[in-house]
């Protein structure tokens, strides 16, 4: 008998204890792996969003804001279409403190035939724009052309097809990186293209218009940079002051909303993962309990076999870690399974940004969820294995007969 | 219970949740409208599938004859690679990646046949092996 293959070889002959044993360390590094993945995932929406909107102030039109539709298309990609009085963009423009003001148009496309859903359509300003304009030159460095679009990374339309917008032929160009917000399902558009959509929906019976006058323009947000030394509450206050049927809302106000919802969400995840860990290491510690009790038998033999006491120790050791290294990759390659393929999913069912960590960060996370199961498991057992390696082997046979 | 029974058995039931989980819970888009888009006919072929696959596995749990079944064992993980291609690959889905039938459906789907194609390889592979020494 090789005492090396001892430990797999007890395994393979107690199935029913070895796979209870597996499950219980695959539930621990499920947890861990799957919690880890999905707070992170949100810490890094957040920073996406944070990075992405750039503006310190977004001033919508105040039935957006009495909507809320404005912060649902940021976070969650629901279409919403509200307007203003392009005027209102001279008047931020003539505000104290204002450094740039980039305008955008929004417009919800109706139900296209393939799939029954309605595609956010913003289009900007190429010469003002500090917000689409960044994102959309790290994988489109040339100017869009009239009909040109570029899509967010969940709309599912390659470069070089044309998706139709009330049955106006527009060319995608580009695909945008994800941001993990509701800005990856819109398509993006400057604001000549833009104007031809307008007109097209129109003709379809959707008006946008908000003055009387056919031929004015109209904008949908209107995002500004405040000037630095200046004070961002002052300048919004000035900016409400200033323009008409309007809200300013400070984008701090709006991210804090959404890093509150972000740290409840990581607060229950991390005390569903402590809760579980608690658990498992309790059933573990009753479970090695147990087999110490059943197994004194066996060790006793070994003992007398002449297998040393450090050796015994170690068997319980190698055993337990085997099967929580076992349980590990089954633990981490089920939550891979869930929380990979399930990515839309989740972001759809929490509405806040999320976005998931580069392989490099996930398989780092994979193997330190491993590590933490490896060692948990094979500590759960320690006690038990200090127990049999100190069993006496005449009282123990003795107490069989 | 023999190992090429037990996958049979495995197979059965990840068979019965892909035919019953493309028209209910695992379904294509419900449109307002009644409809039918690209995914609904992804769903039909997915329910069809699902129900040859359960049909195979039953078949496979029956067979006595060893070689007979590591046959169908075969035919169960071919017929799964079909279907993990069918949702998004060999059927056009929503061009919306929020949309169910891409959030949920074809993952969800891949995730089944790929399940389906590993316990079954396993079966081949062991039932093999012991139809050899019988032999």
């Amino acid at each position: 008998m090789n005492i090396r293959s001892l430990p797999i070889k007890n395994l393979i002959r107690r199935p029913g204890r070895t796979m209870s044993l597996i499950f219980l360390t695959a539930m621990l590094a499920l947890s861990v792996f799957g919690g880890s993945i999905v707070v992170m995932s949100l810490r890094q929406g957040l920073n996406s969003l944070e990075s992405r909107l750039g503006a310190d102030i977004i001033v919508v039109p105040s039935s957006a804001q009495s909507k809320v539709s404005f912060q649902n298309m940021l976070l969650q990609g629901t279409t919403g279409a509200f307007y203003m009085d392009a005027e209102n963009l001279n008047r931020v423009r003539e505000v104290e403190g204002v450094e740039v003001a980039a305008p955008q148009v929004f417009l919800a496309s109706l139900k296209a035939d393939c799939c029954s859903v309605k595609i956010q359509v913003i289009g900007f300003d190429p010469e003002t724009d500090f917000f689409v304009c960044p994102w959309i030159e790290q994988s489109y460095s040339q100017d869009l052309g009239e009909l040109d679009v570029v899509t967010g990374c969940k709309v599912e339309a390659g470069v070089g097809e044309i998706i139709r917008i009330y049955d106006e032929r527009c060319k995608v160009v580009g695909r945008l990186a994800p941001t993990g917000t509701g800005l990856d399902t819109a398509v993006y558009c400057n604001l000549s293209t833009m104007k031809i959509l307008l007109k097209a929906a129109e003709e379809k019976g959707i008006s946008h218009k908000v003055t009387s006058n056919p031929d004015d323009d109209v904008i949908s947000a209107i995002y500004v940079k405040v000037k630095e030394g200046y004070d961002i509450g002052q300048v919004n206050s000035k900016i409400q002051g200033h323009t008409r049927k309007c809200s300013a809302v400070r984008t701090k106000s709006m991210i804090t909303d959404v890093s509150d919802s972000l740290t409840e969400i990581s607060a229950t995840v991390t005390l569903l993962i402590g809760a579980i860990w608690v658990l498992a290491l309790v059933i573990l510690l009753i479970a090695f309990a147990m087999i110490a009790g059943e197994r004194k038998r066996e060790f006793a033999v070994l003992r007398l076999l002449g297998i040393s006491r450090s050796m015994l120790s170690g068997l319980i050791l190698k055993e337990s870690a085997l099967c929580s290294l076992a349980g590990g990759v089954l633990g981490v390659l089920v939550a891979a399974m869930i929380v990979f393929p399930f990515t839309t999913l989740i972001e759809t069912k929490l509405g806040l940004p999320y976005l998931r960590p580069a392989l490099p960060y996930a398989l780092l996370l994979a193997g330190l969820s491993l590590t933490a199961t490896v060692i948990i498991g094979a500590a759960a057992s320690i006690w038990a294995s200090f127990r049999l390696s100190r069993v006496d082997p005449g009282i123990v046979l003795r107490e069989g007969n | 219970m023999k190992r090429s029974s037990l996958c049979a058995l495995f197979t059965l039931v990840l068979a019965v949740v892909i035919a019953v989980g493309s028209v209910s819970f695992l379904g294509p888009c419900i449109h307002e409208d009644e409809s039918f888009g690209a995914c609904h006919w992804a769903g039909q072929a997915l329910f069809g599938l699902g129900l040859l696959l359960a049909a195979e596995s039953l078949f496979t749990l029956l067979v006595k004859d060893l070689r007979m079944r590591q046959g169908c064992l075969v035919t169960i993980w071919m017929t799964a690679v079909l279907g993990f291609f069918i949702p998004g690959t060999l059927i056009d889905l929503c061009s919306m990646a929020t949309m169910r039938c891409v959030a949920l459906m074809q993952p969800a789907m891949r995730i089944l046949c790929a399940l389906i194609v590993l316990i079954a390889l396993i079966g081949t592979i062991s039932g093999g092996r012991k139809a050899g020494k019988q032999e």
